[in-house]
């Protein structure tokens, strides 16, 4: 399932970002656990319907107890443990919604970028002050190999800055700020990368934005702050 | 019954909506319907189908069998009842029409996020938010009405423990709507208030409205879900005995956990929506662990349903298709929850298709096909014959079929945006959605086999024994009738073998032979025309409302607050003369409230949904006030040595009050008249000094247009000190009501009812003044 999943998303790609590792992993638990509890309890029902039919006999039924309190107490526990396991790989995997620790370092060396959504498109400002409007050949453009600090608000109305197939999202709320973090390995553009998910008017589904990665030394030239001069 | 029908009407139109949506989305880059009529398409869809659809048509089948069921004849107020199904009406023909306005219907989704919803031009958007505060209207009085109707109307022997599990699923349900829906109308209230009058809740960016809306509107929306949900567990609850031959496993666990884990955590887990709006992450986990929590109850009883075929005999007949359907349907809608519980998942399917085959599954999939269950399984008891049994499995068949290749692939669509009007070829996406139209046409399809199975039973239809199913609930024990009225769920010609199927449930000791019905006059209520008169005079007043301003607003709001005014007079005046004198009431099995009167007992349980109601403006008060980084300080807008005379005077009111009901205890009706009097006095100067307040106010720039940060101010004092005197008004108008008929020499020791329940009120009125004096004046 995770390679399906992964092909899905980010087909030919050499190396798993983090956030998607630990996505990968995580839902990894839950469809094992999901998938399982759906095949034992639906396959028990259909079991029993074919076992218990009406075969047209007039067998009398054996009694049955009125109250089966031990076996809700099985059930009870059964389900307790299967989510709370499920509930500890959630929160194992909170690194991915948690801004990492060594963003609050000093020297600063996570990337941050402001997001600006507006009805309809993102506004980019980068750390040396340039602004860009999503358009077909302006992405979104974010060094390989280095933790990407996202912080998002909105212009007008709520919208919602998803990138999918780096399992990442948040919205992007009027008067707020909001911030998520990537740390893409792979080198390339990936076209539509960028969606928004919150209903936001008549351009809702036209607000997409490309994602382009490249290396450190070439975004730092026209992106990054200029410690030269 | 009109319940049912209407509802099925407004199911087809919302269905309508949906063919139209799966149509534009069948192809990628498809302009069948432009972004402006899907959006549209959307949002309806959504509204229609939950509220004028799905809960009505529940509320519809326990019109007609909940009284049924517990051995009464009808519900406890049947003018109540009609009430509120004309405010239902009302509320949805102002939905329907709000798409033939200029500028269209609502727009922003059924989750309405604002500031967007309230930034929509036209007049469409105010019409639907104005309906829905009827239908929440609608949704309490019938509420009041089911609540006091299963408590107190129960035949003689129908003790709890014996109570029907589609009953007991209905209690549930009007529990959960009693305490959800006054949060839908202070949430629906605040945003029309902001597009008619401009006030600034959801337009001040200053105070983040979104994350305000969002909280009010998923505070109602998550126990709304179940709302959805409990009547059709209720249905197959009901139903599966009587299909596996054998009792329902773990029945009071059923109940317990519904009762007990259900219904309270429901009202605890809505930031479950709120995971990505960027809540501390501590807060996520709390409510991710709520979340899973509430899933336990919902284990149990899946289990149990399927713990209920071990060692029966399992007759695989229509409605026993439909309740393994739902079942099967709701696990694998259940696990996509768990799936969306996880915050870290929800990050990829928060706005997806993933949670548009989440909710569908459950509520199409479990909802809708145990209402299925529900429809085949009564029609018998409910026309005299039988469906056909055929064209109902293959209804069933095609159903699920149809309805697996609709949603489905929609699991599989976590990449995909929900809500967008359409969609590049990329992916895997144009597969999925193809898929995805021809399952709608293929569910759609089999629905129009379920119509005509309807209408062949209805007039083709084979006669059915008495019991076709061989239930021990009382709704079998009496005969079906072919000619349903309106809202009466029984014909009043209608009555039970004498010491018939009651006497069979009482105590030998007791085999209570009367029939648990009303007067002759009783029946009478059902035709009175106020009911009507009220609904269409405030559908029509809220319509003029929404187009406010202009010369045909005001020309509506005249004409629909004239008729309201007209309506209500008439009420009082039928009241007056007794035209509807109440049944003599009966002996029945009430535990635990056996002490308590219905009407007080109705007066209880609507003042809680006030508490509720109150209790959401206040909540959204704070939410701005800690919102909000300056607010005007106290003593510099209101005068506050005013303001605590008029408090003084409200309380003293209240004690006043209190004196006038022990001088009528005592049977003294001239004493009750002074203090009365007194009371209203008092009542009148408090409004009296708050509207010399309020021009003040007015006058000296306080205003809605005024600056930040006194727009804000402005907007929820005159709004929500404006609910209060409301109130307060009303009650003065229900006063001057009580005193006439105090003159008239109507109440005595014995009988002054209605004295103590507007006892009641007014003691609410004063106790909310004490919460709103100090956050308004004080702080
Ligand atoms: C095991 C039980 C359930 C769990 C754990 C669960 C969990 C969730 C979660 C976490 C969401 C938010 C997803 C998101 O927006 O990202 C959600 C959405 C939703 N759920 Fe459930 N759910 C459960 C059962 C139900 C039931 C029984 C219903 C209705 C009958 C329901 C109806 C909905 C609806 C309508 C939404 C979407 C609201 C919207 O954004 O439009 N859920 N559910
Ligand atoms: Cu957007
Ligand atoms: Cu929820």
């Amino acid at each position: 399932m995770r390679e399906f999943a992964l092909a899905l998303m980010y087909s030919g790609m050499l190396t798993v970002p983090p956030t998607v590792a630990t996505f990968d992993h995580l839902l990894d638990w839950y469809l094992f656990f999901g998938v399982g509890a759906a095949v034992v309890v639906i396959g028990m029902l259909v079991t029993f319907v074919i076992l218990y039919r009406d075969k047209g006999d007039n067998k009398p039924l054996p009694e049955h107890k009125t109250e089966g309190w031990k076996i809700v107490l099985i059930t009870v526990m059964i389900s307790i443990s299967i989510l709370a396991a499920a509930e500890y790989q959630t929160f194992a995997s909170f690194s991915n919604i948690e801004t990492p620790s060594q963003c609050s370092m000093v020297p600063d060396p996570c990337i941050n970028i402001s997001v600006l959504g507006f009805q309809w498109g993102w506004q980019f400002t980068y750390p040396n002050g340039k602004v860009q409007l999503t358009t077909e050949d302006q992405p979104l453009t974010v060094p390989v190999d280095k933790i990407i600090l996202l912080n998002i608000t909105s212009r007008d109305v709520f919208h919602s800055f998803g990138i999918v197939s780096l399992a990442v999202k948040e919205d992007a709320i009027p008067g707020r700020y909001n911030t998520l973090w990537f740390n893409d390995t792979n080198l390339g553009l990936v076209t539509m990368a960028i969606r928004c998910y919150e209903l936001c008017g008549a351009g809702h589904a036209t607000m997409v934005g490309n994602l382009s990665v490249v290396p450190y030394s070439t975004w730092q030239s026209e992106f990054g702050v200029n410690t030269t001069g | 019954m009109l319940y049912f029908f209407t509802s099925l009407y407004f199911g087809i139109i919302g269905a309508i909506l949906a063919l139209l949506m799966r149509v534009q989305l069948s192809v990628p880059n498809n302009f069948f319907l432009s972004a402006y009529y899907y959006d549209q398409a959307v949002t309806m869809h959504g509204l229609i189908m939950i509220f004028w659809f799905l809960s009505p048509i529940a509320i519809g089948l326990a019109n007609y069998f909940v009284p049924l069921q517990i051995g009464a004849k009808d519900l406890a107020f049947p003018r109540l009842n009609a009430m509120s199904y004309w405010l239902y009406l009302s509320g949805g023909i102002m939905a329907v029409l709000s798409f033939f306005v200029p500028g269209g219907s609502a727009d922003a989704g059924w989750t309405n996020y604002q500031p967007l919803a309230v930034l929509t031009p036209g007049s469409g958007t105010t019409l639907v938010y104005l309906g829905l505060v009827l239908l929440a209207a609608s949704i309490t009085l019938g509420s009041i009405n089911f609540v006091v109707s299963i408590i107190w109307l129960r035949a003689p022997g129908m003790s709890l423990d014996k109570l029907p599990m589609f009953t007991w699923f209905i209690l549930f349900t009007i529990i959960a709507m009693l305490f959800a829906f006054p949060t839908l109308i202070a949430a629906f209230a605040l945003a029309s208030s902001d597009r008619i009058l401009g006030t600034v809740f959801f337009t001040s960016t200053q105070i983040q409205p979104s994350i305000l809306w969002d909280n009010l509107f998923w505070f109602f929306g998550h126990p709304e879900v179940y709302i959805v949900l409990l009547p059709g567990f209720g249905i197959i609850a009901n139903i599966v005995p009587q299909f596996t031959g054998r009792p329902l496993a773990a029945k009071n666990a059923i109940l317990v956990a519904t009762a007990l884990v259900v219904l309270p955590l429901s009202f605890g887990v809505w930031m479950h929506h709120m995971f990505l709006t960027g809540i501390p992450v501590d807060l996520q986990g709390a409510f991710s662990i709520a979340t899973i929590a509430i899933s336990i109850p919902f284990d149990v009883i899946t289990l149990s349903f399927v713990e209920s075929m071990i060692r029966g005999r399992v007759k695989l007949l229509t409605p026993m298709l439909f309740v393994l359907g739902a079942v099967v349907l709701f696990i694998i809608g259940g696990i996509t929850g768990v799936f969306l519980s996880s915050p870290v998942l929800d990050r990829v399917f928060r706005g997806s298709y993933f949670v548009v085959a989440h909710f569908h599954y459950v509520m199409v999939g479990a909802a809708i096909f145990s209402i299925f269950a529900g429809i085949y399984y009564w029609i018998p008891r409910f026309t005299g014959r039988m469906y056909n049994e055929r064209l109902g499995k293959i209804h069933f068949v095609i159903s699920f079929i149809g309805f697996n290749v609709l949603y489905f692939p929609m699991n599989f669509l976590f990449d995909m945006p929900r809500r967008i009007f359409t969609y590049p070829n990329i992916g895997n996406w144009a597969l999925l959605n193809g898929i995805a139209s021809v399952g709608a046409f293929i569910f759609a399809g089999a629905q129009t086999l379920l119509a005509a199975n309807l209408l062949y039973t209805w007039f083709r239809g084979p006669p059915s024994p008495p019991n076709p199913w061989g239930s021990p609930d009382l709704e079998w024990k009496s005969q079906p009738v072919l000619t349903p009225s309106p809202t009466a769920p029984t014909d009043t010609s209608e009555s039970p073998p004498a010491g018939g199927w009651i006497g069979q449930l009482a105590t030998p000791a007791s085999p209570a032979t009367e029939t648990h019905a009303a007067g002759a006059e009783h029946g009478e209520a059902h035709y009175s025309s106020r009911p009507i008169q009220l609904s269409f005079g405030a559908m029509i007043f809220l319509m003029g409302a929404a187009f406010y301003p202009g010369i045909l607003a005001i020309g509506l709001m005249v004409i629909g607050g004239a008729l309201f005014a007209v309506a209500l007079g008439g009420w009082a005046r039928d009241d007056l003369r007794h035209k509807f004198a109440p049944p003599p009431e009966e002996e029945g099995d009430r535990w635990p409230f056996q002490g308590v009167s219905k009407m007080k007992l109705g007066m209880w349980v609507f003042l809680s949904s006030e508490i509720v109601l109150f209790g959401s403006f206040l909540a959204a008060y704070i939410f701005i006030r800690g919102a909000a980084v300056t607010f005007p300080a106290p003593g510099s807008i209101h005068d506050i040595p005013l303001g605590t005379l008029n408090t003084i005077i409200l309380a003293t009111s209240g004690l006043t009050m209190f004196l006038a009901i022990q001088a009528i205890r005592q049977g003294d009706r001239r004493r009750l008249m002074q203090w009365m009097s007194v009371t209203f006095m008092l009542g009148s100067t408090f409004m009296g000094i708050k509207i010399s307040e309020w021009v003040n106010l007015g006058s000296s720039g306080f205003t809605l247009s005024a600056p930040y940060p006194f727009n804000l101010a402005a907007s929820a004092y005159y709004i929500i000190v404006g609910l209060h005197g409301a109130h307060v008004t009303a009650g003065l108008i229900m006063m001057v009501y009580l005193m006439k008929k105090t003159k008239d020499g109507e109440y005595t020791k014995e009988s002054h009812e209605a004295i103590e329940n507007f006892g009641l009120y007014w003691a609410f009125i004063d106790i909310v003044w004490c919460f709103i004096f100090p956050l308004f004046y004080l702080l």
